[in-house]
């Protein structure tokens, strides 16, 4: 799961930083176990030193794990609001925006997501997106709680009823990435996948064109029938 | 080692007109409903794991068909609720119950009836659980986050069932929290101060207390559940005035809450149990004493670290951080103490003394995991992953499992009279850890580099976890068998261990100065405490007697020149 924005980046980053302070408390703790265990193993009966530790020793150990508790947290600040900076469009990306990112709603709902995009077409399942281009989801549901999640590209996030959650990101790579839903939500919970394909600019505006063009053919068809007193 | 000597008071006791189980259903002693509890979460901890094992079992393989989704659901819900409500939460008070009153010198509790409600209430939430199979079990997980637990999304009676049974059973924990805060309140023996008090019942305490805190917490919140779904409510329903972020922060407040509750159980033992097999005193009691009540508070109000990816405000997503990453402090120093408290011991390295450092280890390592999931930007991406489901058994078998068997393997002879056997102890222990290293890194693989999320009743095979799951299945089996042979050696010893005597293990605490089941009144009479190790005082005074009468027998019969 290679990162393949700025924003995954810095969330991998700060992932390898957790992961070596992790293996540097599982490495003293059990290495230490290890020593004591082997060393002072014995089996006779021998009273050993009753031994008392003093407060300065307690000070120190305290003070060492207040130290590495601290720079954790502020490395955890520092790379999250670097995480969090909203990206700029690039050169190559979408130009009929300014600075604005490109604003897609994503709603979701057992057990696919819907996307719509700023031109009032939609598409489900599958979010098309431009290369180079900051892009802004608007996390929404219609029924309950679920985690949107391609964890290439961006952040995971909750959608909860009633709520707005938002997730920034853009990147260069033209390429299609996918990731599972994860939140529990149901039966069809396993199988509620999201999928973004990042695509040239140009190709993103045919996109949405044809995509508008194709449901506004779909709706008028569903008039003509009703119209005609048939059943769509 | 000679036993010491104690007052004996010939006494056989009243003969018992009742037989031995309507004695025991009906009797508020602490001993038989602490008795009560343990057993019970034994055996809930096999039904547990046989509901884990058909999960790994339609895990095995990418796109299994074993169970269906349904099915898998359902097991779900029922492993979270009995693996923490009634395998977890009553065995650490189950043997808290058991044992503190002994190890403060009180003759009984201060409220006893109390507890005995409280075991009743537990049986009856254990009941409605496992009757949702007459219906339908919840199908709404570990934690049954609203909308999905609400009517109108799962109409049956599963969700109902599972909040009457998980409260029920809170409620049955509050109860006997209630009896062992007023018990260790009021009826310390005389000279037992806070400050000499043993470890196991100072994290009893503390344990009681933040039952008294979270238990109300998660009572609320079902209740709005029960309304919401049985009365018209709205209390987590949006668009009228409802929020469903509000069923998230009160019950991750319980389930943060539970979860150092269950860390702090562990600890208290482990104290306890080092120090007897190391044969010194804990290296610094003040500091563990201190650690473990700051454990509950701030552990309670990182409630926030599970909650990174809700949509809340980045103020709140820092206090979540910073409370998750305070704890490495306390932590630390239990840790810390408790090994120190090793080095310079004599270790005899008994079963109880081997579950304890695998407790220590595997709780280590489980806590040191929980660094990425409380670093925000990292959590966004590790959280809900299998990552975390690794994290939190590696923590929470570390705590009940090793940590609960260790106190179930010191404690026994005090329950029954008899030691559990030692050579099925030793392979039951490796099992166990092969069974846990095999079940659960694996995962920590597949969450963290393959973004595997949890709850997901099967996985594609183009996501490339499918070798991570089928060593997790085949670990998990191994754990299964490994618990199991505590389970079966428990039951074998009951009857058929080697006799045991008051003190087996040469404790320094009051509960090993009674007999081996103690009698119904725990004690004839008590010894002065005058240090957190009377039992220890007892043995250096009449080791200094017998040799200062020897020396002067020696005196005596010397031939005067």
């Amino acid at each position: 799961m290679a990162p393949h924005s700025p924003g995954t980046d810095q969330i991998d980053t700060l992932l390898w930083i957790g992961i070596a302070a992790a293996a540097i408390l599982i490495v003293a703790v059990t290495v230490a176990l290890l020593y004591v265990v082997r060393r002072f193993r014995s089996e006779r009966g021998a009273e050993p030193r009753q031994l008392l530790s003093g407060r300065r020793l307690q000070f120190r150990v305290g003070a060492l794990l207040t130290l590495f508790a601290a720079l954790l947290f502020i490395l955890g600040i520092v790379f999250t609001d670097n995480a969090r900076e909203k990206p700029s469009t690039g050169a190559a990306g979408l130009a009929s925006l300014k600075s604005e990112p490109l604003k897609i709603k994503a709603t979701g709902q057992q057990w696919l997501w819907r996307y719509d995009y700023p031109n009032g077409a939609f598409s489900y399942y599958k979010l098309v997106v431009p290369a180079d281009t900051a892009v802004e989801l608007e996390l929404l549901s219609t029924d309950v709680v679920h985690t949107w999640n391609v964890a290439e590209l961006a952040r995971k996030a909750d959608a909860v009823p009633g709520k707005t959650n938002r997730v920034f990101f853009t990147t260069t790579d033209e390429d299609s990435f996918v990731g599972d839903s994860a939140t529990l939500s149901g039966q069809g919970y396993a199988s509620m996948r999201a999928e973004v394909e990042v695509v040239s600019p140009d190709e993103y505006e045919a996109f949405v064109e044809t995509q508008k063009e194709d449901i506004q053919t779909a709706q008028d068809r569903v008039v003509e029938l009703i119209e005609n007193g048939e059943t769509p | 080692m000679s036993p010491s000597p104690r007052p004996e008071l010939a006494v056989d006791g009243f003969p018992s007109r009742r037989p031995r189980w309507q004695q025991l259903a009906t009797s508020a002693d602490h001993k038989d409903v602490g008795r009560i509890l343990v057993t019970g979460a034994l055996g809930f901890l096999f039904i547990a794991l046989i509901e884990l094992l058909l999960m790994r079992l339609q895990l095995l393989v990418p796109e299994n068909t074993f169970l269906d989704p349904v099915t898998f659901n359902r097991m779900l819900s029922l492993y979270g609720a009995s693996a923490v409500f009634f395998f977890a939460l009553p065995l650490a008070f189950g043997l808290f119950y058991y044992v503190t009153p002994l190890q403060i010198g009180a003759r009984g509790t201060a409220l006893p009836r109390l507890g005995q409600i409280g075991a009743a209430l537990w049986i009856a939430g254990a009941v409605i659980l496992y009757a949702g199979f007459t219906f339908t079990p919840s199908e709404a997980g570990v934690n049954p986050l609203p909308p999905l637990s609400e009517t109108a999304f799962l109409s049956n009676n599963g969700v109902d069932a599972w909040a009457a049974s998980t409260g029920l059973a809170t409620l049955g924990f509050l109860f006997l929290s209630i009896n062992l805060v007023a018990t260790l309140r009021t009826m310390r023996a005389p000279g037992l101060a806070w400050r000499r008090l043993p470890v196991f019942a100072w994290a009893a305490a503390v344990s009681s207390w933040l039952m008294v805190a979270i238990g109300p917490v998660l009572l609320a919140a079902l209740t709005m559940l029960m309304i919401d779904r049985n009365y018209d409510g709205i209390f987590f329903a949006d668009g009228a005035g409802g929020a469903p972020l509000l069923w998230q922060h009160l019950s991750w407040i319980f389930f943060t809450g539970t979860y150092m509750l269950i860390l702090i159980f562990a600890f208290g033992a482990i104290a306890e149990i080092v120090s007897a097999f190391a044969r010194k005193p804990l290296f610094n009691r003040t500091v563990v004493m201190a650690s473990l009540a700051a454990i509950a508070a701030i552990g309670t109000l990182a409630w926030l670290q599970n909650m990174l990816t809700a949509p809340i405000g980045i103020g709140w997503m820092y206090f979540g951080m910073l409370m998750a990453l305070a704890l490495i402090v306390p932590f630390g120093l239990v840790i810390f103490n408790l090994i120190a408290t090793l080095a310079g011991g004599t270790l005899r390295m008994r079963a109880p003394l081997l579950f304890a450092v695998g407790a220590i280890f595997a709780i280590s390592v489980g806590l040191a995991s929980e660094v990425c999931h409380s670093l925000v930007a990292a959590a966004w991406k590790v959280k809900n992953t299998t990552d975390a489901t690794a994290a939190t058994h590696f923590a929470l078998i570390g705590g009940s499992v090793f940590g609960g068997f260790a106190a179930l393997h010191y404690w026994f002879p005090k329950m029954t009279g008899r030691t559990m056997g030692e050579n099925l102890a030793r392979i039951s222990f490796w099992t166990i850890l092969l069974g846990l290293l095999l079940g659960y890194v694996p995962l920590f693989f597949a969450g963290t580099f393959e973004g595997q999320v949890i709850d997901a009743y099967k996985y594609f095979g183009d996501t490339g976890v499918t070798t991570y799951n089928v060593i997790s299945s085949i670990g998990t089996l191994v754990l299964f068998v490994g618990i199991l042979l505590t389970l079966l050696n428990a039951i074998f010893s009951r009857e058929g261990g080697a006799e045991a005597g008051h003190d087996p293990w040469g404790g320094d605490t009051l509960e090993w100065f009674a007999l081996s089941p103690p009698d119904p009144h725990n004690f004839d009479v008590l010894p002065d405490v005058r240090s957190p190790r009377p039992l220890r005082d007892i043995r250096v005074a009449v080791d200094n007697r017998t040799r200062r009468s020897e020396q002067a027998a020696a005196r005596e019969s010397q031939p005067v020149a």
